[in-house]
């Protein structure tokens, strides 16, 4: 994927990060933990244009689950109010055992898709969300035997090479479908030079997903449609719409993405037109 | 054991939420639910070993935790 995509009118693929499994109500009121929250969410997410979502899911009290139960809960109501979207689990889980990460790939039915976080990261000062290769093994034979899609998560260049030891140990569908990510801490040092890097370094045929955090989340989302690639938004990554300005919901930071590629010149896709791009 | 900094409460000056949440009483604020797990030392997590606050507040007898108001999930 390239620049040449973005002059074809390429359609975009947007993701709406709904939750997240880091910060919750505390950092933003309107960010949804609750099933039926989460489920109204993602259907204000579809109609602003998102064509997936990307879930985590939470205790009542906001803390996080990875309980099958719970992805089922929020499922099931996102499936009484929205009519068609692909769902995304999350199998991301610092500092919990391999066995429980599995959990939310066995929804019935199963997610579409589900995250593949390519090696640790860390997290305050004396904690790594390990991903080591066995673990990403695990994860990606389940994901084989269930169906699912696997999305790629490449935190920093060094998951660039793990993406392609992944395809060294292990036969991938094709597309590869890779997010790179830019923001703080172990994620990829955001600038425009490294961002054209990681690209660069993708293995052949690969769509890319890309996602800035924080206050990097507009300019890396405006650079992944110029360069052919697709976006995620939404308040796991940004729980502020500006500078100081909390985002009122998630539909807000999609709104805004849609309205940026339509004004570039690329449409996005429905979420027929994406199971078709991933061949899902 | 959890963190004896850990409480559970409703309010803040700033917040008010309908189920108890997880709020460290060394920093006096809510903390993210990924941050609630290492308090609670859930699944592999310690929060004597994970935790940068509690390593660097002052010491506190771990049998008189803070007062507490609900229960985690």
């Amino acid at each position: 994927m390239s620049y040449e995509d973005f002059l074809a009118d390429e359609p975009l693929i947007v993701t709406a990060a709904l939750t997240g499994g880091v910060h919750g109500k505390e950092a933003n009121p309107n960010l949804p933990e609750t099933p039926v929250e989460i489920a109204r969410a993602a259907a204000d997410a579809v109609d602003a244009g998102a064509a997936v979502v990307h879930l985590h899911a939470r205790a009542a009290n906001g803390e996080r689950s990875f309980a099958t139960e719970r992805f089922q809960a929020i499922d099931d109501a996102i499936r009484e109010r929205v009519d068609d979207v692909v769902i995304q689990h999350s199998t991301g889980g610092t500092g919990v055992p391999t066995d429980r990460r599995h959990l939310p790939l066995r929804t019935n039915p199963p997610p579409e898709m589900a995250s593949l976080d390519m090696g640790p990261v860390n997290r305050y000062d004396h904690l790594t969300s390990e991903n080591t290769r066995a673990t990403v093994d695990a994860l990606h034979e389940e994901m084989v035997e269930r169906g699912i899609k696997p999305e790629l998560e490449v935190f920093n260049d060094g998951h660039l090479n793990e993406v392609h030891g992944l395809l060294n140990r292990r036969e991938l569908a094709d597309p590869v479908y890779a997010t790179l990510l830019f923001g703080d801490g172990t994620l990829t040092r955001p600038r425009p030079a490294n961002f054209l890097n990681a690209i660069a370094n993708l293995p052949d045929g690969a769509q890319f997903n890309t996602i800035g955090t924080g206050r990097h989340q507009l300019p890396f989302a405006t650079m992944g449609i110029i360069f052919g690639g697709h976006v995620r938004v939404g308040l796991e990554d940004s729980v502020y719409y500006d500078d100081g300005e909390l985002a009122s919901s998630n539909a807000q930071l999609i709104e805004r993405v849609v309205e940026l590629a339509e004004t570039l010149g690329r449409p996005v896709t429905t979420p027929a037109e994406t199971r078709q791009i991933l061949e899902l | 054991m959890t963190c004896p900094y850990l409480a559970y409460r409703r309010e803040s000056e700033d917040h008010h939420f309908e189920e108890p949440r997880a709020y460290c009483t060394v920093v006096d604020r809510f903390v993210q639910p990924m941050r609630a797990d290492l308090c609670n030392d859930r699944y592999a997590l310690d929060h004597a070993e994970h935790c940068e606050i509690f390593r660097k507040a002052a010491p506190i007898d771990e049998a008189d935790p803070v007062d507490t108001e609900g229960t985690s999930e």
